[in-house]
Parts: C-alpha cells; sequence; structure tokens
C-alpha cells in the first residue's frame, strides 16, 4: 500500500501518476526515490523516509489533479522544494508521493510600478533577486540558503535570515498565494484581482499558510511585495575576545538608534570553519566577531557605519568597515556559507543539523551564548554558534563523528538541551526554519492549548490527513 | 564496499551534510531537475551503495556516469567533499561490481538515444581506435556498438587532419637563443590527432622562449578517459608507462597543452597509489615538474610578447581540467594578451563547463548540447571573432555548437594566437 491510509498499491499509484504527468516527470526506482529521503536534517539521514513516487508537476491544474487523486485513494502527499530545509519537513515520514515543486521555476510577472512579482513556486530565491535587479528592485529576505532555496519552500516556512533585524520574515511581503487544497480544490488568498499593498479584507487566509509547513495544501503561486533595491551599503566587521562582549556591542547599537539592514555573529569555530573555506578572508581567529550590515544613501550607510566603527571599538579588539563591492560580497558569501562549512572547524568530523535555532529574547542573548556553551562542554560536544544575533535567532551547530554513534546521542541530548533553554528563558524553539518532524515534540510544551485550536484548523482544512502528514503534530 | 582509489568512501561521504549547495551550480541539474541528477543525490547514492542500502544496478550507474567531473560541486562545498573524486571512485567499484554486460547498457543507454544524424562514422572510428579512449570502449566491447552511436557523434569531430602531430615534431626541438631548460612535451591523444596544428605550435613557442623540446615518442595515453570510466587498473598500468617514459627523457620540465593530461598527470597519478611505495614518490616528484604550457609561459620562461600584430577580437573559455583542477585562470588570459593587436573580451560564466567531458558529449548528447547552448549564448554576446581555450576536448565541442548556429567564430589554443604572432601571420 502506498501510504497508511492509501486505499491503492504502489504500483497502481505510479502507473496513475504516470497517466496524470506522463513519464518524463514521475520517478519511481530506487535509486530515484532514494535521493528524496532527506533534506538537510540529520534526523532524514539516519532514517530511510522513502516515497512510493515523486512527481514534478509544472501547473495548477496538473497539482490540483494530482490532490484529486490523493484525496480519493487517501495517499499521502508531501511538498517539497529545494530539500534545504533542517527539519525534514520535505521528507514523506509517512510514505505516499513526494510533490516535488522545484523544477517549476517561472516569473510570472514583475509589476515594476506597484512594487510587486508573481512567482511559481520553484524559483529560487537569488535567482528571484537577480532577476528584478534591473528594475532597481529586490526581495530582502536572505536566507544563509538564498542560492538554492525556493519561495515556495520560503513561504511554507516563513524564512528569514541575514536581514531580517531590519527587514523581517518572508511572510511580511507575501501579498497573496495561490494554493491548491488538499482536495485539489484552488483558492486564492489576498483577493482575487487583488493588486493592493495593503488588505484586512476578511480572514488573514494568507498568514495562515505562512509557516504552515506543507500541511495545509500546495502553494501553487505567490504574489510578492519588493522593495527598492538600496543604492548603498557598508559591512563593518568587529571582532572581539568576549563573546558576551559581542552580544553587549550588538545592543549598544541599537540603543544609539541604529537599526543595521543585518546583524550576525560568528563564534570562534564559526570564525575558523570560514577561514578555512575562504582563506582569502583571513579573518582574526578570536572568541567573536559581529557583521554589522548598514544599507540606504550613501551618506547614510558612511555615517551609520563610522558610528557602529565607534561604538563596537569600545568592546572589540580590532574593527574593520568595508565598502568595496569585492570585499563585501565576499565577507558576506562567507557568512552564508557557515551553515555548511562549519564541518571544517574540527577535523575529521562533520557538523550536523540537529534542529537548532532557537531564538531568544534580546536582553537575554548573552547568557543564552554561554549557556549554549557550557551545554556543549556537559556533553563533551563542540557546538558552533553563528546566526542571526540582531534578532536573537541563534544556530547552533554540533560537530560530531556521525560515524561514532556515541557522539551522534551526545548531540542529540545537545540539541534537546538547547531547545529547552529557550523555552526556559522566554524564547522560541524555532526562529525561521520550522517545526517539521524535528521539532514536533516541543510543540505541546511550547504552544499548550493553542497546540490543540492548530489541530482543529489542520482537520478542518485536510479531513482525511494526506497533507505532509508526521509534521508539527507528533502524535499523527 | 571498500576503499580503493585511495579513498575512504565512509569518511569523505560523512563530509556531506546534505546542505543542498551544490544543486546551485552542478550544469547536468541545471538541465535535468530531477534530485537524483544533482551533485547531493548521486552522493546520497554512493552512500547508498556504501551501506548496502542500495545495490550495485544499471540504473545506479546511469545515474553517476551522467555528470561531467566537471568539479564544480567540489570547488564550491563549503564542507569540502571532494565530490568528483568520490564519483570516479564510485565508477570504478560499479565497474568491477556490475561487470561488462550490464555496465555496457547503462553506458549505451545514452549513447544510443541520440537523434538521427548522418556523416559519416569513420573519423570517430578513427578517434576512439587510435586514441587512449578507446582501451575501454574495446574492453567493454563497446567499440562494437560504434558505428551506430557514430552516426550521431561524428559531427562533434572535427576534419581529422592527415598527418598526426607525432608525426609532424622533431623528436629534439632545439631552443632558440639561449637554452633556458629542457622541457618534454606530452603530447596527448586528442590534440595528436585531431590538433596537430596546435602541437606545432605549442613546440614552437616552447622553443622561442627558451626551451628545448623533447616529445617524448612513448608516452601513452594519459588515462583520464579510463579512470572516468572506473578502470583504475589501465589507469594505473598507463601512469606507470608515462613515469617511465618521461623519467628516461630526462627534462626539466613535463609541459602540456591538454588540460585533462597536465590535471591527470600533474594531479590525479597520485590517488592511484599507495602512499609510501615507490610508485607514490615518482607521481609527487613528476606532479612538481608537470605544467599546463600558459602556466609555464608566465611562471617559468616568462613569455617573450609577440612580434607581429594580430587583429582579432578574442574571448576565453576556462575547461574544467585547468580552472578548477589546477586553478590555472589568469595565465592563459595573459597569454592573450602578450599578443599585440589581441582585443580580450572576457565572457559571462567564462568557467562554467561546456558539457563536452571527454566522451559525455557523445554519451549524454542531449543534455550536453543544452550546457552547451547556454556556453555558445555567452561566447555569441562578446561578438568575438575567436574562442581561445587550453583543452582539445573543449574545442571539438565549442566548435561544434559554433558550427551549429552557423557563426563565424572558430575556437583556438592561446599558444596558437602567440606562434601566430611570432611568425608573422
Ligand atoms: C546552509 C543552510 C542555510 C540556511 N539558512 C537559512 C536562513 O538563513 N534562514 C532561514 O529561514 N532558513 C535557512 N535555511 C533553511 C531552509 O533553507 C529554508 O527553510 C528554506 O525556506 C527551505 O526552502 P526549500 O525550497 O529548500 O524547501 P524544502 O526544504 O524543500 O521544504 C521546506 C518545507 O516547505 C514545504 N514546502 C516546500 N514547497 C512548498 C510548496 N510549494 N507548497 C507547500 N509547502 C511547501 C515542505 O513540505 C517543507 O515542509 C538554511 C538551510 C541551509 C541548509
Ligand atoms: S556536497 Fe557539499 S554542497 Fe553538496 S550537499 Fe553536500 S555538503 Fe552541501
Ligand atoms: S562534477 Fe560537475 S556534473 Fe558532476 S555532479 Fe559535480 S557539478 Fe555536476
Amino acid at each position: 500500500m502506498a501510504a497508511g491510509t492509501a486505499t491503492v498499491t504502489a504500483a497502481a499509484l505510479v502507473t496513475d501518476m504516470v497517466k496524470l504527468l506522463g513519464p518524463e516527470r514521475v520517478f519511481h526506482k530506487d535509486v530515484d526515490l532514494k535521493t528524496y529521503t532527506y533534506d538537510s536534517s540529520f534526523v532524514s539521514q539516519i532514517n530511510n523516509f522513502t516515497p512510493e513516487v515523486v512527481v514534478m508537476p509544472t501547473s495548477t491544474e496538473e497539482v490540483s489533479r494530482i490532490m484529486r487523486y490523493a484525496d480519493q485513494h487517501g495517499v499521502a502527499v508531501t511538498p517539497r522544494g529545494a530539500g534545504s530545509g533542517q527539519t525534514g519537513g520535505s521528507v514523506a515520514v509517512r510514505g505516499g508521493i513526494v510533490m516535488d515543486l522545484s523544477a517549476w521555476d517561472d516569473i510570472v510577472e514583475v509589476d515594476e510600478v506597484n512594487m510587486q512579482v508573481v512567482v511559481r513556486p520553484g524559483v529560487v530565491h537569488a535567482e528571484l533577486n537577480n532577476h528584478i535587479s534591473s528594475y532597481g528592485l529586490y526581495f530582502p529576505p536572505d536566507p544563509g540558503s538564498s542560492e538554492w532555496a525556493t519561495i515556495g519552500g520560503m513561504v511554507a516556512n516563513n524564512a528569514s535570515g541575514l536581514r531580517a533585524v531590519k527587514y523581517g520574515n518572508t511572510g511580511q511581503y507575501v501579498l497573496g498565494l495561490e494554493v491548491v487544497m488538499p482536495d485539489g480544490q484552488v483558492i486564492r488568498t489576498g483577493g482575487l484581482k487583488s493588486k493592493a499593498l495593503k488588505s484586512v479584507s476578511g480572514l488573514n487566509l494568507t498568514g495562515l499558510f505562512l509557516a504552515s509547513e506543507g500541511t495545509l495544501g500546495v502553494i501553487t503561486e505567490v504574489r510578492l511585495k519588493v522593495w527598492p533595491k538600496p543604492p548603498s551599503r557598508a559591512i563593518v566587521v568587529a571582532y572581539f575576545d568576549r563573546l558576551e562582549d559581542a552580544a553587549q556591542s550588538v545592543l549598544e547599537v541599537f540603543k544609539a538608534g541604529i537599526l543595521p539592514s543585518g546583524i550576525e555573529i560568528l563564534d570562534d569555530g564559526a570564525i575558523r570553519s570560514v577561514n578555512l573555506f575562504k582563506p582569502q578572508l583571513k579573518l582574526p581567529e578570536v572568541e567573536a566577531a559581529i557583521f554589522f550590515e548598514v544599507n540606504g544613501s550613501k551618506a547614510a550607510t558612511e555615517d551609520e557605519g563610522r558610528q557602529i566603527e565607534e561604538i563596537a571599538k569600545r568592546r572589540a579588539g580590532s574593527v574593520e568597515m568595508a565598502t568595496d563591492a569585492k570585499r563585501m560580497k565576499e565577507l558576506w558569501t562567507g557568512r552564508q556559507a557557515i551553515g555548511a562549512a562549519s564541518a571544517r572547524a574540527k577535523p575529521n568530523a562533520a557538523r550536523i543539523f540537529a534542529g537548532e535555532d532557537v531564538c531568544f529574547p534580546m536582553a537575554k542573548v548573552p547568557e543564552a551564548l554561554r549557556r549554549i556553551k557550557e551545554i556543549g562542554r556537559e556533553h563533551d560536544t563542540m557546538v558552533v554558534i553563528y546566526g542571526h544575533i540582531g534578532d536573537g535567532n541563534m544556530h547552533t551547530a554540533p560537530i560530531i563523528d556521525p560515524l561514532k554513534p556515541e557522539e551522534v546521542e551526545a548531540a542529540q541530548r545537545v540539541a534537546e538541551d538547547i531547545h529547552r533553554l529557550a523555552l526556559e528563558i522566554g524564547g522560541a524553539t524555532t526562529g525561521e526554519h520550522g517545526v517539521g518532524f524535528v521539532r514536533a515534540a516541543f510543540m505541546e510544551e511550547e504552544h499548550g492549548a493553542a497546540l490543540t485550536v492548530m489541530r482543529r484548523i489542520k482537520d478542518c482544512l485536510d479531513p482525511k490527513g494526506i497533507m505532509n502528514p508526521g509534521k508539527i503534530w507528533a502524535e499523527e | 564496499m571498500e576503499a580503493t582509489y585511495q579513498l575512504d568512501f565512509a569518511q569523505e561521504l560523512k563530509k556531506c551534510v546534505r546542505c543542498g549547495k551544490c544543486r546551485t551550480s552542478c550544469p547536468v541539474f541545471h538541465e535535468l531537475r530531477g534530485e537524483s541528477a544533482s551533485p547531493r543525490g548521486r552522493l546520497a547514492l554512493v552512500k547508498a551503495l556504501q551501506t548496502g542500502e542500495l545495490e550495485p544496478s544499471e540504473e545506479l550507474a546511469d545515474r553517476l556516469y551522467t555528470c561531467l567531473l566537471c568539479k564544480t560541486c567540489a570547488v564550491d562545498c563549503p564542507s569540502g567533499v571532494i565530490s568528483d573524486e568520490i564519483f570516479v571512485a564510485a565508477r570504478e567499484y560499479l565497474a568491477e561490481a556490475l561487470g561488462q554486460p550490464l555496465m555496457q547498457r547503462a553506458l549505451l543507454r545514452g549513447f544510443l538515444t541520440r537523434p538521427g544524424l548522418h556523416a559519416s562514422a569513420s573519423s570517430l572510428m578513427r578517434l576512439y581506435q587510435k586514441s587512449g579512449a578507446a582501451a575501454m570502449l574495446d574492453k567493454t566491447h563497446l567499440i562494437e556498438h560504434l558505428p551506430e552511436k557514430a552516426r550521431a557523434a561524428a559531427r562533434l569531430l572535427p576534419d581529422v587532419a592527415g598527418r598526426p602531430g607525432r608525426k609532424r615534431l622533431r623528436e629534439v626541438t632545439p631552443a632558440q637563443g639561449e637554452k633556458k631548460y629542457r622541457v618534454s612535451y606530452f603530447l596527448g591523444c586528442a590534440t595528436n590527432l585531431l590538433y596537430p596544428e596546435v602541437a606545432e605550435d605549442t613546440v614552437e613557442v616552447l622553443s622561442r622562449n627558451g626551451c628545448e623540446v623533447v616529445t617524448v615518442d612513448d608516452v601513452k595515453c594519459c588515462g583520464m578517459p579510463h579512470l572516468a570510466y572506473g578502470d583504475m587498473e589501465t589507469a594505473r598500468e598507463l601512469a606507470r608507462e608515462n613515469l617511465r617514459a618521461l623519467s628516461d627523457a630526462g627534462s626539466d620540465y613535463v609541459v602540456s597543452d591538454c588540460a585533462s593530461c597536465s590535471a591527470t598527470l600533474g594531479e590525479t597519478y597520485q590517488h592511484l597509489f599507495d602512499a609510501g611505495t615507490p610508485e607514490h614518490a615518482r607521481t609527487k616528484e613528476l606532479a612538481d615538474t608537470v605544467y599546463d604550457v600558459s602556466r609555464f609561459l608566465v611562471e617559468v620562461t616568462g613569455i617573450q610578447p609577440g612580434e607581429h600584430q594580430v587583429e582579432a577580437t578574442v574571448t576565453y573559455h576556462d575547461p574544467c581540467h585547468l580552472s578548477r583542477a589546477q586553478k590555472v585562470t589568469e595565465q592563459p588570459r595573459a597569454v592573450l594578451r602578450a599578443v599585440p593587436g589581441v582585443e580580450f573580451r572576457e565572457m559571462a560564466e567564462a568557467d562554467r563547463c561546456c558539457g563536452s567531458a571527454g566522451s559525455f558529449s557523445v554519451m549524454h548528447h542531449d543534455i550536453s548540447t543544452k550546457i552547451l547552448d547556454r556556453k555558445i549564448d555567452n561566447v555569441e554576446a562578446t561578438q568575438s571573432e575567436l574562442v581561445a581555450t587550453s583543452c582539445p576536448t573543449c574545442t571539438m565541442q565549442l566548435s561544434f555548437g559554433l558550427r551549429e548556429r552557423g557563426s563565424e567564430a572558430t575556437v583556438v589554443h592561446p599558444v596558437q594566437l602567440l606562434a601566430r604572432s611570432y611568425r608573422g601571420e
């Protein structure tokens, strides 16, 4: 059988999908299915969540037909973008169909005057920005995975990233969505014909699908607000001998009335990793570095850059301000690469994505950083810290030898303790990556009765439980 | 799965965190779009093979061979995964595990699905029979199928020049002016058979720059085609013979005008033998003396600038085996700039693979042609009269792409322009 509640065999499912889409965009051989058993989460790599079939639809009609079929036959459907998620979100933990939407990457419309774009779900974030830069526009959220993550995946996870401190998350830019519901019905949120930049007409269905992680429907089109591209930017990098000083400097910059477009932290392990990946960067190897990015007019960026430099100098050992395009690109791409490059922090080891995306209240960040280091020491596990310190959203990467079971177990305990720390000091278990499979166990503790309401919404929209089952709600 | 090709699969594979970044720049994935065509997907397949979750199969071989070994994924990987080397090692394992008939079918599948092309098969036959590439195909009896496939591939080939390079060159060409170095010229199969005039120009340029040039007669194919098809045994045998022949020649340096040959001699040979063995020590010694010709001119002799004007607009395509395998990108451009009259125009994505990758362009013609289309778009956008590149397979592929478009631009090796400038053509 294709999935828990399916009324169709795997073989029949494949035949029927081929009838719907033709053979080219349906994968069912073991070798192809194997490559859909993972995203970047470690959990997906130590399990074997194999779908029965993978489909690659490229029209709303095709998605709708697949959903109608899945609804009739009780087959689970897991939407998937680039599979860069870190939570097992795009992996078919209950089998069935994986719907790979990454090849459906048309930019349908760029409306320069109304400052909005309409895209299909598979458009890659960086490619959208490359395309609209010739119109002087840009879509500000900036995930570390910008070069490969899809807009569909970003909406479904309400992703954010390096510039969230000033520009917020993806959701703040979504004006409307086309969604194929679990029974195949096609709806449009935000107004059928609307091109308005604001609308409070009716319940906020757009908001409902943000961070829904593919559990409520398939996003097939996104209408995004985009912004004028700031003409100038500058990056100030400050190097600190103490992690706590780095965190304090961030608070002091805010206190001076400056709102940088990005504030990123790298601890010693992260700095070392970036140097190993991009030796030309030559970052001083201290306990912590903070990257401040400012943007706007040339005069404003220079002025704010200089002010930040002055403030940081009070605590930092050294400070570098970059306005040269080449150096800024090197620094920023170096920072973006840490997610995977942190493996280099320790020889013969790897970083694992074990579900560490905690978000702390700003005032508690210095304390949280210290406690995370302690947790690492308690479990004898190296933890590399980097992330969006400007909004308290930290990534804590365990660096272990994944071939050693005792190290894997210790890393899992580290991840568990860090999640508990976030809940204990009034933070969130996930700031941007989502719940997926890996954090479902914390939902009850984090949300209490609100989780029951979420469950009721899910049951109402997806009564047969076929949309990405096994995610967000642990009991499924 | 045993450790092979000096590579421990489990240790290398564990570095891949499955972040997905390598989906960004893989030329093959860009055309096919399914995850199994991405570098991350191929690594997952090798991992499944290593852990025993998947058995060796024709389909698995197909996915692993639908790869240009262009190294883009490896160079871009933040985590330091040596993906292309992992794929080569896995091919070796598969070649052994599957045995010939299955492997043959897997390789042929792409080959047989060519659109019907009608050009003569004889030139392809000749290349495959004469070049070292034939060895692997011969061994697997693929050669028997060639006439059929050759129709498809023949359009790729240039008109095969009458006299091969080796017959045109003297055993020792003296240095012009003061002799600075004695250099062994490593003449690769494709240059020898398809572009003998490049061989002549390389030797002339070396000689003009103070080198006594020995065209070593008994060198064999460098072994790159065999490595690509997982035939390590033959590759090792060829490496041994070349090590001996080059050492007998007793030169200060070994220089090649073929990016694949210099990459194989200078880097890959070291992976073929166990550390600590005398052969491994010899590959290391050899590596220190091997140079691509442009790099040699820039870093060792210094370029004697051209004397006569060569009025031409020229763009440059970086071969994967030079830019990524050897990190040589500036030197060929420096050679072009040393030619008076040349107006150099940088193309977009100059280091993106052209889709040739040895026989990939024949075996996976459709994908290769799509990758090539993008390259030719970039070439045409520069409106250059000439495209320079440092690899005979890239030359073949780019020439094919330009011919198909009806473009008048032609492909040259950078040293050819320098030679023309010396001669005043
Ligand atoms: C190195 C690295 C750095 C990262 N940096 C950041 C960062 O800075 N900020 C950040 O927020 N995230 C980051 N991420 C996480 C991840 O890239 C984001 O969550 C991204 O939005 C996922 O996009 P995707 O296309 O890969 O989606 P996938 O991983 O394929 O899917 C993610 C979720 O969305 C659902 N989904 C995908 N497409 C659709 C659709 N069309 N309709 C309905 N549901 C859908 C899936 O079912 C799944 O639940 C990073 C990941 C890596 C590996
Ligand atoms: S090979 Fe490198 S870039 Fe590709 S998924 Fe693995 S870690 Fe990421
Ligand atoms: S070597 Fe090139 S073709 Fe092969 S997987 Fe890597 S990027 Fe793709």
